[in-house]
């Protein structure tokens, strides 16, 4: 499936080049009558695309507008909300000190998580590009964590981070005595760090397949040339794969940015707000407290981070990932 | 929601009170906030009376299938001898009742019935519930006399909001044999605070048993504070969480775990497995004494050592917490009057005697608490002295049952964490609490 992803991709970055659309010869004039087949096919395009224009209609795009109003209005979700105008917003950057907790919070844990699960997802998919036993038993082992519902993974990191737990355990062997992960506030956040880690094997799988999908003609090439592993891989391999570590790494961000069940199950954002973070912090400010408006104001915010932080990756990614498709 | 979700407070308490739903993230708190805006001027509610037909009511309730069965069978009482009235069941999963019941409120489709707790007056600050005085009062109805001190627990602003269903006060669960082994008395109602720590050292064996499960929880420590002469929130209504009486209380509750190593550290508690708090290790015989709701009796049935219920100890003076739950009428019910029937009829002795019958909870009526059916209840398997809800109910404290319920639960929650789990001056993490109550309670009424 990755294989395609990446041409997919690729592909959309084709269309977009002012060349390939011109290779496309056009059929006729732009307002051209539609044929009968093709008003009948017309049709079956909006039948099969209108449950999810629909959906997004209904379900996203008027709560979506819905928010931006009650974001600027004081409301608890009972009686009429009042319009405050951008004291929400006010409220959240000046005066609320756990907004800006649980801002950095997620900062932190997007930074550290991110990269690292995508350097160990590429660092294991890498070991089982190579011609190793047992290939398909590693691949699905490595996968199985995401396949584990969170609630049962919460749990049994409650068991492994418990200060006489076996992590700490594995960590005395090596003579570091280990913190009290998750009561402690200052290793609550590498806690659910070294949770997100576990599920790294997510990403390895669609790299595997990124690096199934490169022609092996490139290896015999450089092998003659005298490339060593190191070579190939960072000449090769890592070039090759750029685009699904670019999909990785945009869709790793926005995730991490929402964090939501590994905070609330694990911590409750706990202790003293040191692992409480964006989603969490809005979802108890709706629906704990009522606060419907600074909830939703709270949200904006984030997708404004999210979108910044997205943004950037797409300014980078010109500089490093590698289309084939665009080599002239 | 006291009932069940004390349950997971007090096994984890550094958490307090925290209704766990799915995982939603934002989008679906997004969908949500929409949803109900376009619900919002949606039709009214289902209750519906065709002149001198039945009339529908829907009933929302929390809980399991316990529960369910138990308010199932006596809404099938109510329908049997008032034959006008048909009841809908709606049970939703303790940790998203706050949620879905707020969700049809806002949508203007609330249940005519509703069941509420310690955040009763969210509902009634801001006229989502009625207020039942006038009800009570054509109905003949002595609260007073009905269900004692908690009669009027539901109350905002001097008015009637729900009326009282299930009420038990918190006891203590003692495991008699660790008691015999080490030649302590059993606890009562006359313990002061001495009396109880005593006990507790001489059942404590460093690293392996503990005297108690700890007083770490609000249910807990905050009935010393009230023993000891000091309130969470003043008559006033204004916030008192840093006086003397309460950072004394505070204190003795905290050096219970890290001075006097007669309750376990969290981080001990942590080693004994996910979730572990207080119940769970009494039922392990980790601890000998543990002080929750009537609930932990179920986990006690196949407990294998001897254990009985008494009292709550006192302070200076008697008070404990109640854990309980009323019944409300929403603003949406089109037949206010038909529900306060139901609801009337469910808290009177021969419908609320069925809540012990099937071992769901404490009934609140006082009647159905000192009858044989709840002394001697059915289903126990060992003799339990039940008369210890009955002996408790007279020193149940008002607890603070302000509109900012849950924000105030989360002010304790968050200054307190660190001293909890690691020890330290009551007087300075209370007064970081205090400092967040007062912007957090409005003091204005």
């Amino acid at each position: 499936m990755t294989a395609t992803l990446g041409e997919a991709l690729g592909a959309v970055r084709d269309a977009r080049r002012p060349g390939a659309a011109g290779r496309r010869p056009r059929r006729g004039a732009p307002r051209q009558r539609l044929t009968r087949r093709g008003r009948q096919e017309a049709g079956w395009f909006w039948l099969f695309i209108s449950p999810w224009v629909i959906g997004f209609l209904a379900f996203l795009l008027g709560p979506m507008i819905a928010s931006v109003w009650y974001s600027l209005t004081d409301w608890d979700s009972f009686t009429a909300p009042e319009f405050v105008g951008l004291d929400n917003y006010v409220r959240a950057l000046t005066e609320d000190p756990i907004f800006w907790k649980a801002l950095w919070n997620t900062l932190y844990y997007a930074a550290v998580s991110v990269p690292l699960g995508m350097a160990i997802g590429l660092y294991l998919a890498n070991l089982l590009n190579k011609q190793v036993r047992f290939r398909k038993l590693w691949r699905t082992l490595i996968y199985l964590p995401t396949l584990v519902p969170l609630v049962a993974t919460a749990m049994v990191f409650k068991m492994v981070l418990a200060p006489s737990g076996p992590l700490n355990d594995l960590l005395g062997v090596f003579g570091i005595s280990g913190p009290q992960w998750l009561l402690d506030p200052n290793w609550v956040k590498p806690a659910l760090v070294v949770l997100s880690v576990w599920g790294a094997g997510g990403a390895t799988v669609l790299l595997l397949s990124a690096m199934n999908g490169i022609p092996r003609e490139f290896y015999e090439a450089a092998e003659i040339d005298g490339a060593g592993p190191v070579r190939q891989f960072w000449a090769i391999t890592f070039p090759q794969i750029t685009p699904v570590l670019f999909f990785n790494l945009v869709m790793g961000l926005i995730g991490a940015f929402q964090i939501f069940s590994q905070v609330y199950i694990l911590t409750g954002g706990g202790p003293n707000n040191s692992s409480q973070t964006v989603v969490p912090l809005l979802f108890r400010e709706a629906f704990e407290f009522y606060h419907f408006g600074y909830a939703s104001a709270i949200a904006w915010l984030l997708f404004v981070v999210i979108i910044g932080f997205t943004a950037i990756a797409f300014g980078t990614s010109r500089k490093w990932v590698f289309y084939e498709t665009e080599v002239r | 929601m006291s009932a069940v979700t004390s349950r997971t407070s007090s096994t984890s308490r550094t958490r307090g009170r925290r209704t766990r739903a799915r995982a939603g993230a934002a989008v679906a708190a997004l969908s949500v906030l929409a949803l109900t805006a376009a619900c919002g001027s949606g039709g009214g509610g289902e209750g519906s009376s065709d002149g001198g037909g039945t009339t529908e009511l829907t009933m929302a309730v929390w809980g399991g299938d316990t529960d369910k069965a138990a308010y199932q069978a006596r809404i099938d009482m109510l329908e049997e001898e008032h034959p006008d009235i048909q009841v809908t069941l709606q049970l939703i999963p303790s940790d998203q009742y706050a949620q879905k019941v707020q969700t049809m409120i806002a949508g203007g489709d609330g249940p005519d019935i509703m069941q509420v707790a310690e955040n009763v007056n969210v509902y009634s600050s801001k006229s989502q519930i009625l207020p039942l005085d006038g009800y009570v009062a054509e109905a003949g109805l002595d609260l007073e006399e009905r269900f004692g001190p908690v009669g009027t627990l539901y109350s905002y602003e001097d008015s009637v909001y729900a009326i009282p269903d299930r009420s038990g006060a918190m006891i203590t669960y003692y495991n008699k044999d660790l008691f015999d082994a080490a030649g302590v008395a059993y606890p009562t109602a006359d313990w002061t605070w001495e009396d109880a720590r005593d006990a507790m050292q001489k059942l404590t064996v460093p690293g392996q048993q503990w005297g108690y499960g700890g007083a770490g929880w609000w249910a807990q420590w905050w009935s010393l504070a009230y023993q000891n002469g000091g309130a969470i929130i003043d008559e006033s209504g204004a916030p008192t969480a840093d006086s003397p009486e309460v950072v004394e209380a505070l204190q003795w509750a905290n050096d219970l775990t890290f001075k006097d190593h007669v309750s376990p550290t969290p981080a001990e508690y942590a080693d004994m497995g996910p979730d572990m708090g207080g119940d769970p290790a009494f039922v392990a015989g980790k601890v000998a004494m543990n002080t929750t709701g009537f609930w932990a009796i179920g986990g006690l049935e196949d407990a294998g050592f001897n254990w009985d219920i008494a009292p709550f100890w006192g302070g200076k003076e008697k008070a404990v917490t109640a854990f309980g739950s009323g019944l409300a009428i929403s603003r949406d019910s089109d037949a206010p009057d038909k529900a306060f029937e139901a609801i009337d009829f469910l808290t009177d002795a021969k419908a609320q005697e069925v809540i012990i019958d099937m071992a769901q909870d404490v009934p609140a009526n006082l009647e159905v608490q000192n009858s044989d059916a709840f002394l001697n209840p059915e289903w126990a398997t060992t003799p339990i002295n039940m008369a210890a809800f009955g002996e408790s109910a007279d020193h149940i404290y008002r607890a603070p049952f302000i509109p900012e319920w849950n924000e105030m639960q989360q002010a304790f929650t968050d200054n307190l964490e660190t001293f909890w789990n690691t020890g330290g001056d009551a007087k300075s993490a209370l007064t970081a609490v205090q400092s967040q109550l007062e912007s957090v309670v409005r003091t204005d009424g």
